[in-house]
């Protein structure tokens, strides 16, 4: 029966091979109820479709300039510039851009139509060891009916799922999702609620609690629960705080997780926020280098942890 | 002999290790490091010209080279060429038999052949090595009297300007070449050459009279006589073997000489015994079609050589331990050492893109007449050989998948992907390949069997001559031919210097219509329905006049006594013996053609945003000069619909475009009885002089620019990541029908390139995902695969620090390359092809 709820999303990644087991697609959702430091992608951040312009694919024709309603756009020798006060990102100089140097990240897309993208590549789902769909973000869980209905019918066809989650969601929403999910990519970034607080908008209470509320949840069922720790400079990456999620797994999630991840710090995100005209709090920091990463991967078994593994963008 | 330095520090600038062959034994180690001296070698196997004496014979066959347009210079323009004429100098004389002109001229060929590979070129053995068969490289006289030759050279200049013609008005090029098949050299190894030689002089005997009087008597009594050559040879060899044994002191070389001796005797003439005696008749046989052909083995090839060799390694490395492995690995390693001689033809030309791709294949792996899998322990040798040689061009394997091909065959697979830079393979899908065999008629119950020649054209074993690469249209013409109501300007600027007068666009193709008078796109692709279908014509007329030609004038029965149907026939393998016949039309430039048919139809027809008249003055401007041409130009780039994206909108035109022109190739036949067929192959040409000649196109490609790479989407058109584009090459192939079967509109095949960022490969984990993404690949994808695994800052150090990559190793169309042998451009277009970056 043809399904036409949309859900508001702003990437698909096909032939994804970092979020979860297998060959997979990934679903990028829109809004997320954290602003972490480090964010890759920041223009997850707000419900609202968000224009960015590429400075490599403009010809300067000036075509965004004469269209825009709003009259949000100018050209300075620097490149184009929106005022973001006055645009209203209603998407006319993007359809008029010839050589897509202006984008728009972020669209309302029906359930079958989403279904049809992802359902092109079941060969190679099928043909991978649990190989399937993530749903990721910003924050899936944000848009709960969609995200079930739409994992529901991935699973109906023989898909693996998995949902990447920051945690920081209400139960009532997870509860919605869980039934459909083989898998749960669950974040825990930080210990200190204090830093917690001040390196993502919000203290960490709920996302701990969750954590064990999920896990109590697909105890005894077949779905498994994978942690994943993003190693921030400066921010996460510190001895204690890999002991103290260790700690936590360890005692909390009583060593019953399937994997923990430690994810080196990448820098890729520094061309979003300059497109977006937001500030990057990580301008400055370095990538580490795949020696440093090795350490944080031995603290990390050291806690007694099953199964952690390191992955990511390091230093030749 | 002196062997290659061997560099063991990088030097400063040079900031990556290339892939380094490892695990030689001393023996292959030898071998290897000999070919690679080259011209510093004492031996070697370039070209030797011979003469009958007479003062206009010659040696060259330049209709092998008319797919060749860079080298459409030196075969001359309104006579000879300096090839031909420098050949014809150096060429030294053989003494004819007092009766040879008053013989068939089959026969003629066959007895100078002889006496060249018998009397005039010396028989060595090279250092260690455990095959004989040294050189092979020949330029044989037409042999053809005064008469005739004059004859010949009025048709020869008639079949060259009809291609010249062809090619420099930008259609792209045609010719009849040689190699581009497999003998049925498992027929010889296992039954000998003494089986080929009772079955011709059989058939010959129950000639009548009359018959044997006629052409087909000519040929069969050069077939009787080609087929004693392999023996004759072989006992020249056997001296020279025992002659070396007697000479050595040391004892295990003696006893290896004295048992090459040995194996001698025996092979071609017997059936093999051993697994020795089978890769040694292997070698002989197939040198010889290459000296026949005086045609350095571009696309001669092997065949499923682990299946044909595999009942006698299996007898003499596991059952009876006659040999250990490593043994049988150097007897292949000898193997290798000589296929890779070929490229001594032309050693001093240096190496450059006809230098670098020869292609003589050997197809490993595969499914059996169950779909069940045929990899056995050979399989797995001969992997090891591969891997340890690397980087070596020749032979070139093609390793078959299927939906059961086992783990173990990925895993060293993807592992051998991993160590180096090109894949040191081809990957060739078996369902959609058979589906394309049973599409051009081959029964389903022997389409199981096909195996690849050249790079990835897919043929039948012993029995198919496909002439795989003999015509190369640019697709894309047909747009052109479109929007210019057939006319057509000559591209060539060379040739508008010499020839002032072409350079007003002429009547080429058909009158479709003022394309600026069109009204609706069905109008507009009506009109280039008809072009594209005059396009296949004029490419078969063109063609038909060299491969007629060659027909009458070079018979080969020494090829014709191992293809099968040739014998029965009493028919050259040239003049349409073979049971299988089929000439390939390979597509040029498709995606190109497919992206500007879309851009025309969105933006001139749906959208309206500019008219016909309006691109063409763009067009005709390389979209420069004015700001509405330079924003037309990106919107064509950009904003329009394209193949390779897993997008239906543009994937369903995609599909049709191409069931229209290759239906198309179907309804012609040569006069020499060959039916013509598709594929997609490309070689070097959409990155050379088609793409030098071809003008701007609608999809927003300036003029010169290269064109789209056989069936690979135009160069960074394709953003959807390596899944979408494997599910639009496998979709306008044709998909699946509604039961799921395969359906393949190319059964040539179609070259398929991808490039991936080594981080895709880096640990375990990924690795197991990417065989996943090959599995997929047999469901969705196409025929054929070639991997590259580049890292696009390391082949810019590669063009600046040349020295220090010698042997990088990059796949280009089909064909393996030195990425520093490369032109420029292409290295250029390497480095800016879109990589899969994971």
């Amino acid at each position: 029966m043809a399904n036409s709820m949309t859900g508001n999303i702003f990437e698909i990644q096909k032939m994804s091979t970092e979020d979860g087991p297998g060959l997979r697609t990934t679903v990028f959702f829109k809004k997320c109820n954290l602003r972490c430091a480090w964010c890759h992608n920041p223009e997850s951040f707000y419900p609202e479709p968000s224009i960015q312009w590429f400075s490599v694919r403009c010809i300067g024709c000036g075509t965004c300039l004469k269209v825009c309603p709003d009259h949000a756009i100018q050209m300075k020798n620097d490149g184009i510039h929106i005022d973001r006060q006055l645009c209203s990102q209603c998407g006319i100089c993007v359809e008029n851009c010839p050589g897509t140097a202006l984008r728009k990240l972020g669209e309302e897309i029906s359930l079958d139509d989403l279904y049809k993208i992802v359902e092109k590549d079941a060969a190679y789902y099928l043909n991978s060891k649990n190989g399937g769909i993530t749903v990721s973000g910003g924050e899936a869980a944000l848009q709960p009916e969609f995200t079930a209905k739409f994992l529901q019918k991935c699973k109906e066809n023989g898909f693996h799922t998995a949902l990447d989650t920051c945690g920081f969601v209400s139960k009532k929403n997870l509860e919605k999702i869980i039934p459909f999910v083989d898998l749960i990519l669950y974040d825990l970034k930080e210990m200190d609620p204090t830093k917690h607080k001040e390196f993502t908008s919000q203290s960490n209470e709920i996302i701990l609690e969750n954590a064990i509320w999920i896990l109590n949840k697909i105890k005894g069922t077949k779905k498994k629960m994978w942690v994943r720790t993003p190693l921030i400079p400066e921010f996460t990456a510190t001895k204690e705080n890999i002991q103290e999620i260790g700690k936590f797994i360890v005692e909390k999630l009583e060593n019953k997780i399937d994997r923990w991840d430690i994810l080196a710090f990448n820098n890729l995100a520094k061309d979003k926020y300059h497109r977006m005209d937001l500030p990057y709090p990580c301008e400055s920091l370095e990538l580490f280098t795949s020696e440093e990463m090795d350490k944080f991967l031995q603290i990390a078994k050291e806690t007694g942890v099953k199964n952690v593994r390191w992955t990511g963008l390091t230093q030749k | 002999m002196v062997t290659t330095e061997k560099k063991d520090s990088l030097s400063e600038q040079q900031k990556y290790k290339i892939a380094e062959p490892h695990d030689l034994s001393p023996r292959s180690k030898w071998l290897r490091d000999c070919y690679f001296l080259g011209v510093k070698r004492e031996w070697n196997n370039e070209y030797m010209p011979f003469t009958t004496g007479l003062l206009e014979d010659r040696q060259f066959a330049e209709s092998d080279y008319y797919i060749v347009p860079e080298i459409y210079f030196y075969l001359g323009i309104k006579s000879r060429g300096i090839f031909s004429s420098s050949l014809s100098l150096m060429a030294e004389e053989v003494e004819l038999p007092k009766d040879f002109w008053s013989k068939s001229l089959p026969e003629r060929r066959i007895i100078f052949f002889e006496k060249v590979m018998l009397d005039k070129i010396p028989q060595e053995i090279i250092g260690p090595e455990l095959l004989a068969g040294g050189r092979f490289n020949t330029q044989l006289s037409k042999c053809l009297n005064e008469k005739e030759q004059k004859l010949f050279d009025k048709l020869n200049l008639k079949a060259r300007n009809s291609v010249f013609k062809y090619h420099n008005h930008g259609f792209g090029n045609a010719g009849a070449t040689s190699g581009h098949i497999i003998p049925d050299y498992e027929y010889i190894i296992k039954n000998g050459f003494k089986s080929v030689y009772n079955e011709a002089l059989e058939r010959y005997n129950k000639f009548s009279q009359k018959e044997k009087n006629g052409p087909l008597g000519d040929e069969l009594r050069a077939i009787i006589q080609a087929s004693e050559i392999p023996r004759k040879l072989a006992k020249k060899y056997a001296e020279e073997c025992k002659r070396l044994a007697n000479d050595s002191n040391d004892e295990t070389r003696k006893q290896e000489l004295e048992q090459m001796a040995k194996n001698l005797e025996i092979v071609p003439w017997e059936p093999a015994q051993t697994f020795w005696q089978a890769v040694q008749s292997l070698w002989l046989i197939h040198m010889l079609v290459i000296a026949e052909e005086s045609y350095p083995g571009p696309g001669l090839s092997f065949g499923r050589t682990d299946q044909h060799l595999w009942d006698l390694y299996k007898k003499d490395v596991i059952d009876e331990k006659n040999i250990n492995k490593d043994f049988a690995k150097e007897i292949l390693g000898s193997f290798w050492f000589h296929c890779n001689t070929a490229y001594d033809a032309q050693m001093r030309v240096g190496n450059n893109g006809i230098t670098a791709g020869f292609g003589q294949l050997m197809t490993l792996s595969g499914c059996g007449p169950n779909g069940e899998d045929l990899s056995n322990d050979l399989t797995y040798t001969i992997l090891e050989v591969i891997d340890e040689w690397s980087p070596i061009l020749e032979p070139k394997p093609n390793v078959r998948l299927h939906r059961n091909s086992p783990d173990k065959l990925l895993d060293i697979i993807v592992d051998m992907i991993t160590k180096s830079q090109g894949a040191p393979f081809l990957l060739n899908f078996d369902e959609r390949s058979i589906a394309g065999m049973i599409r051009e008629g081959i029964p389903k119950e022997d389409a199981w069997d096909y195996a690849c020649v050249g790079c990835l054209e897919n043929t039948m074993q012993g029995n198919d001559r496909s002439g795989t690469v003999n015509c190369n249209p640019n697709l894309a013409k047909s747009v052109l031919l479109t929007l210019n109501n057939g006319k057509s300007a000559n591209q060539n600027q060379n040739v508008i210097m010499l020839h002032p007068k072409e350079k007003k666009p002429i009547q080429m193709g058909l009158k479709t219509g003022i394309a600026e008078e069109f009204k609706t796109w069905e109008e507009f692709w009506d009109a280039w329905v008809k072009q594209v279908k005059f396009q296949i014509k004029y490419t078969i007329e063109t063609y038909n006049i060299s491969e007629e030609f060659r027909a009458n004038w070079m018979p080969t029965p020494y090829l014709s006594a191992m293809v099968k149907g040739c014998i029965s026939q009493g028919i050259d393998v040239r003049n349409g013996g073979p049971e299988i016949r089929f000439i390939t039309i390979e597509g040029v430039g498709y995606a190109t053609l497919v992206d500007s048919l879309l851009a025309i139809k969105k933006f001139v027809y749906d959208e309206k945003k500019f008219t016909i008249a309006e691109l063409k003055e763009a067009m005709e401007n390389d979209f420069k000069g004015k700001q509405e041409w330079v924003v037309m130009q990106s919107l064509l780039k950009n904003r329009a619909p394209k193949y390779g994206n897993d997008n239906d909108k543009a994937d369903i035109l995609a599909q049709q475009v191409m069931e229209i022109w290759s239906q198309e190739c179907f309804n012609y036949k040569t006069p020499t009885n060959f039916q013509f067929r598709p594929g997609m192959l490309s070689w070097n040409y959409w990155a050379g002089e088609d793409a030098g000649f071809t003008p701007a196109t609608p999809d927003g490609r300036i003029g010169g620019q290269f064109l789209s790479n056989a069936i690979s989407p135009t160069n960074g058109a394709d953003i959807q990541g390596p899944t979408a584009v494997t599910n639009s090459v496998g979709t306008v192939l044709g998909g699946k029908d509604e039961d799921g079967g395969y359906v393949n509109y190319l059964p040539n095949g179609a070259s398929h390139t991808l490039t991936f960022n080594p981080s895709l490969l880096r640990n375990p984990e990924l690795k197991e995902k990417f065989k996943a993404y090959l599995r997929g690949y047999i469901e969705n994808g196409g025929t054929s695969l070639q991997i590259n695994i580049l890292d696009a800052s390391m082949l810019k150090d590669a063009q600046i620090n040349p020295e220090g990559y010698q042997n990088l190793l990059v796949r280009v169309t089909g064909y393996n390359a030195y990425f520093v042998s490369i032109g420029k451009e292409l290295q250029d277009e390497i480095i800016a092809r879109e990589m899969h970056n994971m």
